[in-house]
């Protein structure tokens, strides 16, 4: 720690921090613009200068680290005279154009002018001119406002990863320059406009229809990923117009799709009113009538359900009670990318903060599109990669990170067991062995040398492990992760605090519904299969979107045309032309709730905006439904359905009785002493499938936005892709080719890529192969169908 | 070498062999003395030992900013784990300078040779030599030299059969004066724009590729080699206490004959300006002497005979900086040449810092109509204002070299500057 | 990695070429390094330093493109567009000012019929100002394509620009 005076006031930070944080650690206001907590330093603003004693000069306070017993002073007239004159620099060639910026209002030139700037300004020269430039649809540029802070150019450097913003020639013709093809080439795009201080960079979808003194705010929480990030939600009259982040929260940015999705809250395919079908069409119905509809279709019947994980724990706590009470023999499915239902010996959610993953001496990403799929996790290894840290990857595909992975392997997934069975083996030569090595290393007959990659990571005195999606969604899931289990636990890396186990879910409140759930859970595919056997007399869909998302459309399909549906559901999507009743529930912004994310934090959202229909908050909606079928209504208000929710979840109660939110976690669930073995392989066809994720595509919410559609349409690959190796293996070329699997065979265009793994085919589930996700295999030739 | 070994009789270092034919040859070079000393340098000094001889020396950097160089030298970590650099500041972008171009064409083994030594000192494995863009001349003939050394076993491995090896790479930079800034130097070797980086850190701690740096200017490191050859008391013993050794000013202007001449510390401006540059071209006392490069305060007649040394030009109000003297006689223009200076700066400013991107560019504009007689009052207090909250508020001096002419015009010749204004006053 | 270069077949390196810069970049900690000698490589052989040579650039050194065009623009003598066969540079700088320069410039200017910055309708020559060149004892000075030329008169330039119009070297 160093002590120092800052205006004669003693203060002590820790060593080598910045006066410029020392002075806001301790509430001094010292004006910026280049300074931001989270860029790296560039100091070229120059307009947080302060006073040291005894120094000739003025210091940059957000470059110049603290002394023992310095003496910095912030406020003195030469100090108020040095500040003036960098407004007037700064201003000489600023247009005189605030009544008409979106900036106006939070724009620190504009405060700065008010507080530091002279009356007049005395530059009489002819203003330079600037071209603006094109950045895609998040994002617009009006660059005659720049500071030349180089904001911009650092979060493209540091946190986007993808250097696509510059700065361009010198002197007083310097110019900060976007270099794009279609857009910017980071899922974070939408943090450029708040960062910029001024009004150069500008939130497209919001230009030009609001000021920021027009809005209310409202804190909630994102659910378009389990990363669950805090946001302010700026609203109209109840019109959302804005997302942004949480100053202060957990993570300092928020991902575009998070933030651009909420223009589905007002789109066509919201469903605001309750609807039944009449003559193969929905029509508006009052409330009562939708539910003496959905009652006839329900009442004395075998019922499956299936929800989406993002509801709030009480929209999920009421699904529940909903069942129990309603039809207690229901199985219900919340995941629609889990194929294997056994218990895991690390069941989904993180044992770690994103914190703690990004401090560890190793990352080992093992399948997943962490970038699509976690893009704040995403940024904060990208972040750890810069610092020189090793990040390692063992996937399908070489999937774009922004950033250069240390080691990276690409196999198919059904290479797993023997990659694990590789770093078995390699772990043990090191000593490090435990109970269930030897057996589970005996049921595999191939070894794969991308275990390697595997152990060296294990052998550091921290390891996170991140499991993604190709394990989760893997046939023999629970083998595989008790052989990654027995490895963490061989290397230590099991322990109480010092867990690395952390197995990327599907969605939001995963530890919490394998708590409410686990005794009910069942396979989502198996549900519809239920169904399409004659098990079931209808499905009760509770804002899951089975055909646009997951692995079982074709199923799902089957199923839906087999039996009645009832949605339930905030958002139409492709189910919709299935549903026989839809009730509306309000959407995430709509509601008060509680929220609980991969990492286990809580959040509480409050204070809602108004619903713009007859939806009803989701618990609402179950309660009704209870009662409508003569159940006993086993809660009427939020605080009695959380204390139910709490017998399932005891942490949840200290956080909604006021308990400080971020000292609780939830913990992932783990199933100890599980022997699972690897299956022998039988495989009918020669390629693995993998399903592709897309951020702007996945999930009912997003693909109701139009700007994360436009966006999607601009970072789209093929639908169906392989390595040209694989191409090659089989005599083919890009183009039309017959896939075969036990859907049948159909032609599809094969694009290629280098970036997958040989032996693969990767299927992206919009479009025309989306029914290929139900696979995991397949194999390709040329010829007709 | 071939330097008296007596201080008293030393009338210059770098330039001893200047006027030698073909001394830009090994073969030359060597006859006059080239590396004669350097085998008993790696086989018998040690690296602390020299950087005492060179604390001893009392050499200051001759590339402007007069640092110690023994002390800068001893600011290297050692044994971090890391390479150290050392990188030759060889971009001579200072209005008025040209001494290192000499240096560099007609004896560039010299230079070579105390990057030898001072690499040996700092435990070197590579160096660099960072020429400003233009000398193209001199990069063929430092490039010719380095080749020559390669093949003699005076560059590479092991030394003259020592354990040191040292790589010697010349690299050219591309127009652009801030890159003579020493960190901006190290960003444009590192393949960017030249843009200055704040410290600390110090390129001494994270300079090149964040490792441990030592940026020296050409005079400097050119005179390392007599240094350990005839001792750090011999060179402190020329010239005058904490100005010692010779200096290499490069006078133009209005003299009679421009040129580099290396005389003892301490010589006065106008002995140096009547004796060896043959007058002024008009007049006897120069109007306005700029001691140190444009970038340094401007000195009028009365300071005609200050000695040249860093303490007495200070005291005088400037600074020796590089030693590039630039002389005016009395019909000099000086609002004519303050704008020209101020339209370099401008479009030398790298233009990260607000108050140098804005200001340089500014200054030139309003000074431009000064001269153009559409200047007013105000506008004289604008240029005040503007020079002088540039200056020392930025990340480099650049700023400072800016606000000096304009600053030194306003004072010295505020009847100049009101005389441009004509009606508008 | 590099944006994903497209660009035409004019702006290619030899395998001559390429085979020097896979050596320059050993010289040097990063090959970042190499981009600017690599710039003089492409504006010698090329004239001057096209957007597609920029591509080209930035993927054999494995630079993002921005990379690239942030030293491109930084640097002066990086010439993003063709200049005359003979570029005359005019140093215009305190001591060649002191010494005559303007009035070279403006007779230069007359006798070429340009302005400073242009080039002749015939392409051969372009005068640029240029700041101080070091060399200020030889006020005022004229680098012509790189090669200085000092104390240089209006005469001198005059035969200068009479030689090369008669087909000579300069
Ligand atoms: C704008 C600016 C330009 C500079 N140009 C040069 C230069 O051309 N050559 C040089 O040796 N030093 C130059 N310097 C000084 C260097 O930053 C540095 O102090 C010097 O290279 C250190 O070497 P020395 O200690 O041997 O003098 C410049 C400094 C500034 C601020
Ligand atoms: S003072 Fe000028 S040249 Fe120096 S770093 Fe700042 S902007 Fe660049
Ligand atoms: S915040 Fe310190 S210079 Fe900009």
């Amino acid at each position: 720690m160093t002590s120092l005076f800052i205006n004669d006031q003693e203060v002590e930070v820790a060593a080598g921090t910045s006066i410029l944080e020392a002075c806001r650690e301790n509430g001094v206001d010292v004006p910026y613009f280049c300074y931001h907590p989270e860029l790296s330093v560039a100091a070229n603003c120059r307009m947080c200068l302060v006073e040291v004693e005894g120094w000739p000069k003025p210091a940059a306070s957000c470059c110049t680290p603290v002394g023992e017993g310095m003496k910095v002073v912030t406020q003195t007239p030469g100090l108020e005279k040095d500040r003036e004159m960098m407004m007037e620099y700064l201003l000489i060639h600023h247009p005189l154009d605030c009544p008409v910026c979106d900036q106006g209002g939070s724009c620190k030139l504009q405060d700065y002018t008010v507080e530091h700037g002279a009356s007049k300004g005395r530059y009489s020269e002819p203003k330079r001119a600037v071209v603006n430039y094109e950045l895609g649809p998040f994002v617009n540029t009006c660059m005659t406002r720049c500071i030349h802070c180089t904001r911009c150019v650092r979060f493209a450097d540091e946190v986007a990863g993808t250097g696509d913003i510059g700065v361009l020639n010198r002197s007083d013709h310097m110019t900060i320059a976007g270099i794009v093809e279609e857009a910017l080439e980071s899922e974070l795009s939408g943090n450029l406009p708040d960062i910029c201080p001024v009004g150069a960079l500008l939130d497209k979808p919001s230009h030009d229809v609001s000021r920021p003194w027009e809005m209310t705010r409202h804190q909630s929480t994102c659910t378009q990923c389990p990363n669950g990030c805090d946001i302010q939600i700026e609203s109209r009259d109840d019109e959302v117009m804005r997302i942004q982040p949480v100053e202060n929260s957990p993570e300092p940015w928020i991902c575009d799709r998070g933030r651009y999705v909420y223009d589905a809250f007002r789109s066509e395919h919201r469903i605001l009113a309750p609807k039944v079908r009449e003559n193969g069409a929905l029509v508006s119905v009052d409330w009562d009538d939708a539910f003496t509809k959905a009652s006839e279709l329900l009442k004395g019947k075998r019922v499956g359900i299936l929800f989406s994980p993002d509801w709030s724990v009480e929209g999920q706590a009421s699904i529940r009670l909903m069942r129990d009470t309603l039809f207690p023999d229901a199985h219900v499915a919340y995941d629609l990318h889990r194929r294997d239902m056994r218990p895991f010996a690390f069941e989904e959610g993180f044992s770690m903060t994103t914190a703690q993953i990004a401090d560890s001496d190793q990352v080992v990403v093992l399948g997943s599109d962490l970038r699509q799929r976690l893009p704040l996790l995403m940024q904060r290894l990208r972040k750890r990669g810069l610092a020189g840290k090793p990040v390692s990857r063992i996937g399908a595909m070489n999937y774009r990170t922004n950033m250069d992975v240390t080691n990276d392997a690409l196999i198919r997934p059904r290479d797993w067991p023997a990659v694990i069975a590789f770093a078995m083996e390699q772990v043990s030569a090191l000593g490090k062995t435990a109970a269930g090595f030897d057996a589970w290393i005996a049921a595999v007959a191939d070894r794969h040398e991308a275990g390697k990659i595997l152990a060296d990571a294990l052998m550091a005195d921290s390891c996170a492990l991140l499991v993604g999606e190709e394990i989760r969604s893997h046939d023999d899931a629970a083998a595989l992760i008790n052989g990654l289990d027995l490895l963490m636990r061989a290397c230590g890396h099991a322990e109480k605090d010092n867990d690395g186990r952390n197995l990327i879910p599907e969605g939001m409140n995963t530890q919490v519904l394998s708590s409410i759930y686990g005794d009910v859970r069942v396979s989502a595919g198996e549900l519809f299969a239920s169904a399409s056997a004659g098990e079931l007399d209808a499905l009760i869909l509770v804002g899951s979107d089975p055909i646009g998302d997951g692995l079982f459309p074709a199923a799902a399909k089957a199923a839906l045309e087999k039996v009645p549906l009832i949605q339930v559901a905030a958002v139409s999507g492709q189910i919709s032309k299935y549903a026989a009743v839809q009730l509306p529930a309000a959407a995430y912004a709509e509601i008060e709730g509680t929220f609980v994310n991969m990492e286990g934090r809580i959040r509480v959202a409050t204070n809602p905006i108004k619903s713009l229909g007859q939806e009803r908050p989701l618990w609402k909606v179950m309660m009704r439904m209870i009662q409508v079928m003569g159940g006993e209504v086993p809660a009427v208000n939020l605080t009695e359905l959380r204390a139910l929710a709490c017998q399932s979840v005891p942490v949840l109660g200290g956080v909604c009785d006021g308990a400080d939110r971020d000292a609780v976690m939830v913990a992932p669930a783990r199933n100890k002493g599980l022997v699972t073995y690897p299956n022998a392989q039988k495989s009918k066809f020669n390629l693995d499938v993998v399903s592709r994720y897309s951020m702007y595509r996945e999930g009912a919410w997003v693909r109701a936005s139009e700007a994360l559609t436009e966006a999607g349409k601009i970072h789209a690959l093929g639908d169906v892709i392989v390595h040209p190796d694989t191409l090659i293996a089989h005599g083919l070329s890009e183009g039309e080719n017959k896939v075969s699997s036990f859907l049948g065979e159909s032609l599809y265009h094969i694009a290629v890529r280098e970036d997958v793994s040989p032996g693969v085919l990767f299927v992206s589930k919009r479009g025309v192969a989306g029914d290929l996700s139900d696979v995991t295999e397949a194999s390709i030739s040329g010829g007709a169908v | 070498m071939t330097i008296s070994s007596d201080p008293k009789q030393v009338k210059q270092i770098c330039f001893d062999n200047i006027n030698v034919p073909d001394m830009n040859t090994l073969a030359v070079a060597q006859k006059h003395g080239a590396y004669a000393f350097l085998s008993t340098v790696l086989k018998e000094f040690n690296p602390s030992k020299i950087i005492d001889e060179m604390k001893t020396s009392g050499l200051r950097g001759r590339g402007g900013a007069g640092f110690p160089t023994g002390l800068k030298w001893s600011f290297v970590p050692r044994n971090t784990g890391k390479p150290t650099y050392l990188l030759c500041n060889a971009d001579e972008g200072e209005p008025g300078t040209f001494k290192d171009r000499d240096i560099m064409r007609f004896d560039p083994h010299l230079l070579i040779e105390g990057m030898i030594m001072a690499g040996f000192a700092l435990d070197v494995k590579d160096a660099y030599i960072y020429v400003r863009g233009e000398f193209v001349h001199e990069v063929n003939v430092m490039n010719a030299a380095i080749k020559e050394a390669y093949a003699a076993n005076l560059l590479g491995e092991n030394i003259l059969g020592s354990d040191y090896s040292m790589n010697l790479t010349v690299h050219r930079g591309a127009g652009a004066y801030v890159c003579g800034e020493e960190t901006a130097l190290i960003e444009s070797l590192e393949g960017k724009p030249g843009r200055p980086r704040f410290k600390p850190p110090f390129p001494a701690i994270e300079g090149f590729y964040g490792c441990p740096t030592v940026v020296n200017n050409v005079e400097t490191l050119a005179t390392v080699p007599a240094i350990l050859e005839l001792g750090g008391d011999w060179h402190a013993a020329i010239g005058i206490p904490n100005n010692a050794g010779c200096k290499i000013f490069s006078v133009s202007g209005h003299v009679n004959k421009p040129g580099n001449y290396e005389v003892p510390m301490g010589t006065s401006l106008k002995t140096l300006i009547e004796d060896y540059c043959g007058g002024l071209q008009h007049g006897t006392v120069p109007k306005v002497i700029i001691p140190g490069g444009s970038s340094t305060p401007w000195l009028l007649g009365e300071h005609y005979d200050t000695p040249l040394t860093y303490d007495d030009l200070m005291k005088a109000g400037s600074f020796l900086g590089s030693g590039a003297i630039i002389v005016m006689d009395e019909t000099a223009d000086l609002v004519a040449f303050t704008r020209r200076l101020t339209h370099f700066y401008a479009h030398e400013s790298c233009g990260q810092c607000t108050p140098c991107r804005e200001g340089t560019g500014w200054l030139e504009r309003v000074i431009t109509r000064v001269e153009n007689g559409q200047g007013t009052q105000e506008d004289v207090t604008v240029l005040g204002d503007a020079a002088t909250h540039m200056a020392g508020r930025t990340i480099c001096a650049l700023a400072e070299g800016a606000a000096a002419p304009v600053l030194s015009l306003l004072k010295h010749f505020p009847e100049d500057v009101q005389a441009c204004l004509g009606e508008n006053a | 990695m590099s944006a994903d270069a497209v660009y035409s077949q004019e702006a290619r390196f030899s395998d001559e070429r390429l085979s020097e810069i896979a050596e320059l970049v050993k010289r040097y900690p990063g090959a970042q390094s190499a981009l600017m000698p690599v710039l003089y490589m492409a504006q010698e052989d090329f004239g001057y330093i096209s957007m597609d040579a920029q591509k080209m650039i930035a993927e054999v050194l494995g630079l993002r493109l921005m990379k690239v065009r942030e030293v491109v623009t930084f640097y002066t003598m990086f010439k993003e567009q063709p200049t005359g066969k003979y570029l005359l540079e005019v140093c215009t700088n305190a001591g060649c000012m002191l010494n005559g320069a303007n009035e070279l410039v403006a007779h230069m200017c007359e006798t070429l019929g340009i302005k400073q910055g242009e080039t002749t309708a015939d392409g051969l020559f372009t005068i640029a100002e240029v700041e101080c060149a070091g060399a200020c004892a030889g006020a005022p000075v004229v680098q012509v394509n790189n090669t200085y030329h000092e104390k240089v008169t209006a005469a001198d330039m005059d035969a200068l620009i009479t030689k090369v119009r008669d087909g000579g070297a300069a």
